[in-house]
């Protein structure tokens, strides 16, 4: 990953090609944008992508890599370089610590309620409340892998009936569904939740960790890359519940954003420019970090969260989820 | 560093230099280009369009600046620069 670079959001359909060891993007209706590869750190592509071997082989020689979006906001998968970061005692520990039942239930009730704060903390209600104290008081109990889940499964849907009631009627979520969402609140969380995991792998993918061996999903879902999964629980009440709930009561959002269909919905093309927008300045954001003590932007949190994962493996320093405190 | 690049060459040399600045700067006029680089970057272009251009002939003018903010600038007529990193 390079070391200064951008995220390009690619909203439109576009060809993207190789041309003076750098890249062209084509679109249909414009003239064609160049940009210097060293100025990207990964491409996010939301509509049909084209893409050759010569560009591919230009994006994997400076370690750019490329996340694919399906039109419901699925993450249809990822492109990525060559492994240039890899170093076996990393992986070799951390191996052996996922392995250890107790640690892994440890982390995993830890990352179950970090996410469970963040929530209450990005919906900013007392509503929330007396489920997070049940939340509380009944994670200690839960050794397994399926009882944690089923009370983050419990808290997360009384976190999303406050959350509707805070939204227009339209917005509303009436209960989460996915593959494919069916209504326009839905969606939007769809879509902010495969771009917080596609920034997490991102960053995983910027340290010698493997992204797919993960603690808490570690059985459940067996094609995807769990540890990206659960380094992504902590953040998306940040991203997706806060951004649907600010983008509601600022009016940024219209029906018109969205592709409605009985029983299934989607962002239409200006959606999804809207929704890169309101990521991207998201991600840009600065908060003053204590220990560090400089600003960090949003997407440096995250980098920092693998980071963690690193000194767990190499110093034992015990793993604490991201909570924001500010 | 926040780096801006003029440069001023002979006909047959331009392809060459423009080709060498797309690589690493984001081009917003004819023969101007600007960018954020890192230093090693910066020393490596410099290198390339050193090695391209005639001494005696040719002038190319590099600006830097630690961060884009610290430039004000202003446009008027055409914006010819790309839509930025949203496309």
């Amino acid at each position: 990953m390079p070391a200064v670079g951008r995220t390009y959001w690619l909203t439109e359909p576009c060809r993207i090609r190789r041309e003076d060891d750098s890249l062209r993007i084509e679109r249909p209706d414009n003239t064609p944008v160049r940009i210097p590869i060293t100025d990207v750190r990964d491409l996010i592509a939301f509509d049909h992508v084209d893409i050759n071997t010569s560009a591919l082989s230009i994006l994997s020689r400076n370690g750019v890599s490329l996340h694919v979006l399906d039109h419901y906001g699925n993450h249809a998968g990822h492109f990525a370089p060559t492994d240039a970061m890899s170093s076996g005692p990393v992986l070799r520990r951390q191996v052996e610590l996922t392995a250890d039942p107790d640690l892994r239930a440890t982390i995993g009730r830890a990352l179950i309620l970090a996410a469970g704060e963040n929530l209450r903390w990005s919906l900013d209600t007392d509503h929330l409340d007396p489920a997070l104290a049940t939340l509380r008081a009944k994670l200690p109990s839960c050794d397994e892998r399926d009882a944690i889940m089923a009370q983050e499964g419990n808290y997360r849907r009384t976190g999303w009936a406050v959350l509707d009631t805070q939204l227009p009627p339209w917005l509303r979520l009436n209960g989460r569904t996915r593959r494919p969402p069916t209504n326009a609140g839905n969606a939007f969380i769809s879509y902010l939740n495969t771009l917080v995991y596609a920034r997490v792998l991102t960053a995983i993918r910027s340290t010698p960790l493997h992204p797919a061996i993960g603690f808490l999903h570690a059985d459940t879902d067996r094609r995807r890359n769990t540890l990206a999964l659960d380094l992504a629980e902590p953040f998306k009440p940040l991203f997706a519940e806060r951004l649907l709930k600010r983008a509601a009561s600022q009016k940024h959002l219209k029906p018109s954003d969205f592709e409605t269909e009985v029983g299934r919905a989607s962002l239409s093309k200006n959606g999804r420019k809207k929704v890169a927008v309101l990521m991207r300045e998201e991600l840009d954001t600065t908060v003053y970090h204590r220990t560090l003590k400089r600003k960090v932007s949003y997407e440096e949190l995250i980098h920092l969260e693998a980071l963690k994962i690193v000194r767990l493996c190499l110093e034992d320093k015990p793993y604490k989820p991201f909570r924001p405190w500010w | 560093m926040y780096v801006i690049l003029v440069y001023d060459t002979a006909v047959e040399r331009n392809p060459k230099v423009l080709k060498a600045c797309r690589k690493y700067l984001h081009w917003t006029q004819r023969s101007h280009f600007q960018g954020e680089l890192s230093t090693a970057q910066y020393r490596a272009l410099m290198a390339t369009l050193n090695a391209t251009i005639d001494p005696e002939h040719d002038s190319i003018v590099a600006y830097t600046t630690r961060s884009p903010e610290s430039v004000q600038s202003t446009t008027l007529g055409q914006n010819l620069g790309g839509p930025g990193d949203i496309l």
